[in-house]
């Protein structure tokens, strides 16, 4: 058996050599033209003016090109894949993120003005600065907490208001009944901060037209090919059947490399109009300000308790920001992954929750690894920690309380989502066990006679992860199949291609999917060759998302393999003389049960393609393709705790520990899923202790550019940490797998930010907006000392 | 300012020239007109260390050095790093620990991982860390990658012994 084995991984070799290919180191024999943007310096503005005459005059400028040329070829834009819908089922204030300004108005620092495209880079970026933009600003705000107030500058003035739309869910009687009974009320204001993906390799994109062929290659930085390809329909009106999309070896992904981006669009675009192949890759400043944001929810939460401490009910009403404009899968956040998981591991009898959706003059939001589940796990976590404080009730005891038992799985939330399997408190129990957690209230104690601030933080919840099913995710707003698909090819000297619809950008599938595969086709893996990220070569799939791969493209690698297997069972069942119950299949053998009779699966393979032989009904050759729609989303769950120390001269905090129990169901490969615990993780501290995506309030401008301005973790600021697993088996696939890409950064905001909240309870903080700085901790003391006097 | 000039150096053993305009970044120069795509841009403002190279031994930003001024210098990148058949140890060791995900920040981080442990053969933990905090990854976590030179380290110990 492979699945379970930590097996080292196939893609590695030619990474730690430098042969990995990424969009930047793509080669074609005609030589590629590059592309270079002129972006909006402005928050709000009106283009007056664009003057690119002398720009074009400039030596290797092929051409360019703006908002008016694209308007004038006819142009398109990047329809939502996951629109927002307004509760009355009407459609939303919807205002897509355009390729490129079309209609005068710029709503955001970075958006496109203009494109130039050079012989090479140097002279692209030469003639950009060359082009004359005349601007007339208008009033912007970057805040989302305030951009429903009455004198906020509109982003969209013909919407007549900053919202896109309200959407509410749960049980609103309940939950104002549960809070009007209950014995203690903790109401908390819990923003989430600004973020982004930051992907180590910086997007990228190489266009290509062959006119002569009518025919358009795409090479991206993109997670989901096949859905890139779907919506170049919209943007540059290429039918699907002409445009091939290439997403080769990506560096990072973490869902921010979703989305059919501007520069995408645009890149092909110059191929076409120039008829060379074009590329542009972004500075890591333009990615910062381009690249998708994340988060950035302002919540005000009220959590109602009785008497033991037992959570009665809870109440959200948030303000989530769009940026300027609505980004392709805004509304999976929003509609769809935010508010059904606000119950996280708890039995919470009544949640209701409103979230209205605003413009503001920043960059578009969309989903970031976790997507809606960070938010709604620092909002429910940072009310449970301040109750359990303010009622002088131990936080894990108090949590334990109030965890879904065993016995009530397969558990509906008050939300409606159905969690299938899980046992929170075995997982209460591991981590209480790993952090021996006891010995640590004993030692914060003994430290806070001393004069340190020592925090003990926990967060304990589900993930939905997996998507589909195909018609629940159509039913929360998806308008691409969440499905996905694979195709197993035995060749007729028995070695095996795996074609998946997935696509790896880290994840290590290579090895994960040949794991399942050999496992199921009783072959050596190395047998195995998976081939992704190629429309082409794959012709349909929905991509690598949401912790959705292994249960959608991994059960249809699974499912292929087995249908294979049965096919291939006749055929030598037909060689062998025997029935096809009657074989075995086993280290590349087939076996007549109960016998030394023996034929290798090779044989068999080659029989299948060359030989007159067959049984009459069997068609020639060995093949198979699954379309797998799972019978359920997956839920995985996890508790974390931290320890924090926060240093009372600089305020600077050092997060000492980090344990983590998650219940992800079958493992396939341990080494694999304890990476993606460890880098979600860090992402997570990330965002709780010192990344943001910052704007000046007053001109709007974008002050986190740079990776000196963007602070992403280094290695000296985190633990090795502390791993422990339970597993239950999921019951929508056939593995019982679910998925494992996100736990870290859902679970690990909520936990460091109870960690400083705990470390400085004692001193009157009651609340610190995350990023958790040295200079708004201190600040948080000060006004607690002054609030105390 | 534009002129292209002719840049030689010895790249990983092997003399190597190649057009650089004065502006031109080292990294471009290894990747575009060296065709050495494996030293990877990350941030071109010298702060995620995906590009580091050697030059003269030392651990460099090739974003934040001029080809120009490699010019005359002995530089290794993550391509001379391991022999056709076999891999260093620290590459060894990255496989082994699965001390990379996306594989983007790996050369800079082995490279940076080289000049560690050909200066400290024996480093500990906090060592480690410290040396590869120049370097970002998003993907690991970094304690994969600190386990690994770990790994790599004491792994070198034993073969100069």
């Amino acid at each position: 058996m492979y699945v379970g084995q930590a097996i080292r991984r196939r893609e590695d070799e030619r990474f730690l050599r430098g042969r990995g290919r990424f969009v930047e180191d793509i080669t074609l024999d005609q030589p590629i033209a590059h592309a270079a943007f002129v972006r909006s310096p402005h928050a709000h503005a009106a283009v007056t003016h664009v003057d690119t005459a002398q720009a074009a005059a400039m030596p290797g400028v092929l051409a360019v090109l703006t908002g008016a040329d694209w308007t004038a070829a006819g142009h398109g834009e990047a329809e939502g894949v996951w629109p927002v819908k307004d509760m009355s089922g009407a459609d939303s204030r919807t205002a897509y993120r355009p390729l490129i300004c079309v209609d005068g108005v710029v709503r955001c620092v970075g958006e496109i003005v203009a494109m130039v495209v050079a012989e090479d880079r140097h002279q692209a970026l030469d003639a950009a600065e060359a082009i004359e933009v005349a601007y007339e600003e208008k009033p912007a705000n970057t805040i989302t907490a305030g951009a429903l107030d009455p004198d906020i500058p509109l982003v969209h003035p013909a919407f007549g208001t900053n919202e896109v739309m309200v959407t509410e869910h749960g049980l609103k009687e309940e939950t104002e009944a549960a809070l009007a009974n209950a014995h203690h009320v903790t109401e908390v204001v819990v923003p989430t901060n600004r973020v982004t993906a930051a992907s180590m390799e910086p997007r990228a994109y190489l266009g290509h037209y062959d006119r002569v062929n009518d025919r358009y290659t795409v090479w991206t930085t993109n997670q989901a090919p096949h859905i890139v390809r779907r919506y170049f329909t919209k943007s540059l009106h290429i039918p699907e059947h002409k445009l091939r999309v290439i997403a080769p070896d990506v560096g990072g992904g973490f869902g921010m490399k979703l989305y059919h981006y501007p520069e995408e669009g645009l890149v092909l675009w110059g191929a076409i109009v120039c008829d060379r192949p074009v590329r542009w890759v972004g500075t890591r400043s333009e990615c910062l300000l381009g690249d998708t944001h994340a988060r950035d929810h302002h919540t005000v939460g009220r959590m109602g308790f009785d008497e033991n401490g037992k959570i009665l009910g809870v109440k959200f009403e948030t303000l989530a920001a769009f940026g300027a404009y609505e980004s392709q899968w805004q509304a999976s956040i929003t509609n769809a992954y935010h508010f059904t998981m606000l119950s996280l591991a708890y039995d919470i009898p009544a949640i209701h929750t409103q979230v209205r959706a605003v413009y503001t003059n920043a960059t578009p939001v969309d989903a970031y690894r976790g997507a809606g589940r960070p938010e709604a796990v620092y909002q429910v976590e940072r009310m449970i920690e301040n109750g359990a404080q303010e009622m002088g009730i131990d936080p894990l005891e108090l949590r334990a309380r109030n965890l879904i038992p065993p016995e009530k799985f397969p558990y509906q939330t008050a939300l409606g989502i159905t969690y299938d399997s899980g046992d929170p408190p075995v997982l209460m129990g591991k981590i209480k066990a790993l952090a021996d957690y006891d010995a640590l209230r004993a030692e914060q104690a003994r430290l806070r006679a001393e004069g340190q601030w020592m925090g003990i933080g926990i967060s304990a919840f589900f993930d939905m992860a997996g998507a589909g099913p195909v018609k629940m995710m159509n039913d929360l707003g998806a308008k691409v199949g969440c499905y996905d698909v694979a195709s197993v090819r035995v060749h007729p000297d028995g070695r095996i291609t795996v074609f998946a619809g997935s696509h790896s950008h880290g994840q290590g599938h290579e090895t994960t999917w040949s794991q399942i595969a050999a496992d199921r086709l009783g072959c050596d893996i190395d047998h195995i060759d998976l081939v992704e990220g190629d429309t082409d070569r794959v012709p349909m799939g929905i991509g690598t998302w949401g912790s959705r791969s292994l249960s959608t493209a991994g059960m249809a690698v699974y499912t292929a393999a087995d249908r294979v297997v049965a096919k291939a069972k006749r055929m030598a069942a037909h060689m062998m003389e025997c029935a096809p119950e009657d074989l075995d299949l086993a280290d590349g053998e087939f076996t007549v049960k109960g016998t030394d009779r023996k034929l290798s699966f090779a044989a068999v393979a080659n029989a299948s393609y060359h030989s007159g032989d067959r049984p009459s009904d069997l068609e020639i050759g060995l093949e198979e393709t699954s379309f797998f729609d799972p019978a359920d989303c997956t839920y995985p769950s996890a508790i974390h705790l931290c320890v924090v120390l926060v240093d009372p001269e600089t305020c600077a905090v050092t997060l000492r520990n980090y344990w983590a129990v998650d219940d992800v169901g079958t493992v396939i490969n341990p080494m694999v899923l304890h990476g993606q615990v460890h880098g979600g993780l860090v992402q997570g501290i990330g965002q709780a202790l010192m990344e943001e995506c910052a704007y000046d309030a007053e001109s709007g401008q974008y002050l986190s550019g740079t990776f000196m301005d963007y602070a992403i973790p280094h290695a000296e600021d985190v633990p090795s940490f502390g791993l422990d697993a339970h597993f239950t088996r999921a019951l929508g696939n056939p593995l019982g797998a679910k998925g494992a890409g996100e736990s870290g950064t859902i679970g690990a905001p909520a936990c460091i930010c109870n960690g400083v909240i705990d470390a400085l309870w004692h001193l009157g903080v009651r609340q610190i907006t995350q990023p958790m700085t040295p200079k708004k901790i201190w600040r948080a003391i000060e006004d607690a000392k002054r609030t105390q006097h | 300012m534009t002129t292209p000039r002719t840049v030689e150096l010895v790249v990983n053993g092997e003399h190597r020239a190649g057009d650089a305009e004065p502006r031109m970044l080292l990294s471009d120069f290894l990747r575009e007109q060296l065709g050495l795509t494996g030293t990877h841009v990350g941030c071109e403002h010298g702060v995620c260390g995906a590009c580091t190279v050697l030059v003269n031994g030392e651990a460099a930003r090739s974003c934040l050095m001029l080809a120009v001024q490699a010019a005359g210098t002995e530089v290794r990148t993550i391509e001379g790093l391991g022999g056709v058949d076999d891999m260093h140890p620290l590459q060894e060791a990255f496989w082994e620990k699965h001390g990379l995900q996306c594989g983007f920040c790996t050369p800079g981080m082995l490279m940076t991982a080289v000049e560690l442990l050909e200066s400290t053969p024996n480093p500990s933990l906090d060592d480690i860390r410290e040396a590869i905090s120049s370097n970002l990854c998003r993907c690991t976590g970094y304690q994969t990658i600190v386990e690994a030179v770990q790994a790599a380290a004491e792994r070198m110990q034993g073969e100069a012994q």
